[in-house]
């Protein structure tokens, strides 16, 4: 019989680190389960709520299923992996951990272009060029392809890139990238400049509600148990 | 297929024949491009509406597909691999399925895969001829299946560029409204930014350096720019090089120095966008619109007239029809006449739809130009009409 709250938390990583701080610092220590590497936990001070031990995807997917009732991620990835946001996950309050831009990044050397609109002349006259679409390195597919229609930019395709995408523009194999940055140190150190306007999303880790699981009265008591002591945590 | 019982199955599958049969008797040979298409050209010029919403996958060795997300562009391209010189007139007609990516999941008004039925004509040297056919064609078909209750929509981006080749606008703007034609968010944007006067790039660098270059010649400005970068330490990447980077700064330079927009031109195009009307209407309150500008839309005007009258005499109803200026803007390689069938009542569903596409071949490769025009059918949703279930 599985507890009436279930709870994810990232496994591994800086997410993991700081999510662990956080629910200590509201009273809500992080107790594992069996032996030391289990991915199965409990927190203290609050009964009958279990604690899943997950990749950062994996949360983002069970909270779009509604397998777990809880999870803790970054907004980024739950922006970039589910279609239907509104109707699948509720954001119940923002834990200050995690923090990330997602940014559109060009090569410092292209002086002509400063903002959004600039990048689809530079599409038109770059097909004029060299015969074909500029490509914006990314992981953020979704958020990209979302954000460059609302600019009227078309004239692009999308490399998939999951792991130094700084580095692309100037290796040759993107003319642009979509990524995160927090303190823009990469971005400049990879002759890239953040466009005027090129602000994507400022992400940071939230604690999130899955719409679709089964939310029994004594679920939701759980959970605004949880709400209500992350809450006194001051938010660095 | 999008039908799941085997009685929307014989009902989708006896429509297709005689939607087949029509077009046949009317002198359209049957074709079955492939479902499975190269990526690009869908990506290059479909439009931002569909091609967000297209199925793109790489295959084994890399290539870079697409399950066709329209039949238009596909029987285009057999068109090509049967007559590459496209120097000969051909008629053909199809019905198959299509797939496109719906956010929300596929639902019955808006399946993921769905069977388009449709007649493209190719190498028609009388577009006023074609035009009609196709529409006269469409219209027949849908009626024939048994839809009575439906409107009309017509649009005609041929007119937009006359309005544009008339007003005197620098060519680089001409060019840039004519390409944000198809991004109707930004398009209305640049306009007011256009008529403001305002500096198309803000302040920064850019401008700096474009103020600074802006009257030499381009040699001169290639030296400036390339000092310019040596001695902030930007090296060029991204693929651009230095001459196309200067190209655009002395574009911009030309920008600065020009005087905006004049505020009539900016509200003749505002005023012709907002024209949706009965198709007399529409071109009286367009040709208003004209005069009062001083301009002159030439023969694009008559046409429309002409377009209208002919249609009347070859007995087509258009007691349910809107011209819109506007209508057409999502499908990026139209050129001309665009038009839909759709349903009236709560929510307007599009049933049928086609236009003439002058340009497309060419940028599949066509030695020449070559006049296009076509209509396709969404059976599923036609289907759903006729039967009257709510969709």
């Amino acid at each position: 019989m599985r507890a009436p709250l279930i709870i994810a938390i990232p496994s591994k990583g800086r997410l993991k680190d700081a999510a662990a701080e956080t629910f200590q610092r509201a009273g809500l220590g992080l107790k594992r389960i069996g032996h030391e590497r289990g991915y199965r936990g409990a927190l203290e001070g609050v009964d009958n709520v279990e604690v899943a031990y997950l990749s950062a995807a994996e949360i983002v997917h069970q909270l779009r299923t509604g397998r777990v009732h809880l999870g803790v991620t970054g907004e980024d990835l739950i922006r970039e992996t589910i279609a239907d946001v509104s109707s699948s996950v509720e954001f119940l309050r923002p834990l200050g951990f995690g923090r990330a831009d997602v940014i559109v990044g060009v090569p410092d050397c292209w002086v002509d272009v400063s903002r959004m609109a600039d990048l689809e002349d530079v599409a038109a006259q770059f097909m004029r060029e060299h015969g074909r679409r500029l490509r914006v390195a990314t992981k953020y597919m979704n958020l990209t392809r979302r954000f460059f229609a609302a600019h009227g930019v078309a004239g692009y395709r999308i490399v998939e890139s999951v792991g130094a995408t700084e580095a692309t523009p100037a290796a040759g194999t993107a003319e642009l990238i979509v990524d995160i940055t927090t303190t823009g140190t990469t971005l400049r150190a990879n002759h890239l400049k953040l466009l005027e306007d090129g602000l994507i999303l400022r992400s940071q880790a939230h604690l999130i509600a899955a719409r679709r699981a089964s939310w029994k009265p004594e679920s939701v008591q759980l959970r605004d148990e949880i709400v209500q002591r992350l809450s006194k945590v001051p938010s660095t | 297929m999008a039908a799941e019982s085997a009685k929307e199955f014989e009902a989708l599958e006896a429509q297709a024949a005689a939607l087949l049969g029509l077009f046949t008797r009317a002198g359209y040979e049957p074709v079955a491009p492939s479902i499975i298409q190269p990526a690009d050209i869908f990506l290059d010029r479909v439009g931002e509406a569909i091609r967000n919403r297209t199925y793109v996958f790489n295959d084994l060795a890399g290539e870079e597909l697409c399950l066709r997300p329209d039949l238009t562009v596909p029987v285009s391209r057999l068109y090509l691999e049967r007559h590459p010189e496209a120097k000969v007139e051909a008629r053909y007609c199809y019905n198959g399925p299509a797939f496109r990516f719906q956010p929300g999941g596929g639902s019955q008004a808006h399946p993921r895969e769905f069977r388009q039925a449709g007649i493209e004509s190719f190498g028609a040297e009388d577009r006023e001829k074609a035009d009609a056919e196709t529409v006269l064609l469409a219209v027949e078909a849908v009626r024939g299946a048994g839809l009575k209750d439906y409107g009309l929509r017509f649009g005609d981006i041929g007119l937009f560029y006359a309005l544009l080749d008339a007003l005197d606008l620098p060519e680089r703007w001409r060019l840039k409204l004519r390409h944000y034609f198809w991004r109707p968010p930004v398009f209305h944007v640049l306009l007011a930014r256009l008529a403001r006067g305002e500096r198309p790039n803000g302040e920064g660098a850019g401008a700096e350096l474009a103020a600074t270059i802006g009257t030499e010649d381009v040699t001169r400005a290639e030296e400036l720019v390339a000092n310019y970068l040596e001695t902030k330490g930007l090296p060029l990447a991204g693929n651009r090089t230095l001459a196309e980077i200067v190209e655009r700064l002395l574009d911009l330079a030309a920008d600065l120095r020009a005087q905006p927009l004049k505020k009539e031109m900016a509200t003749v195009i505002d005023y012709y966008l907002a024209v949706s009307a009965k198709p007399k209407e529409a071109i009286d309150r367009i040709a208003l619109v004209a005069k009062g500008a001083g301009i002159d839309l030439g023969d694009a005007l008559a046409a429309e007239t002409r377009r209208f009258e002919r249609l009347i005499r070859d007995g087509l109803d258009l007691s349910n029809t809107i011209f819109a200026t506007e209508f057409g803007r999502s499908l990026e390689y139209y050129s001309g006449l665009v038009f839909q069938i759709e349903t009236r009542g709560r929510e307007t569903l599009h049933i049928a739809g086609g236009g003439r596409y002058d340009g497309l071949l060419t940028d599949l490769g066509s030695p020449r130009a070559v006049p296009a025009v076509g209509s396709a059918i969404h059976t599923e949703r036609l289907l759903a009409a006729i039967q009257g279930t709510p969709r």
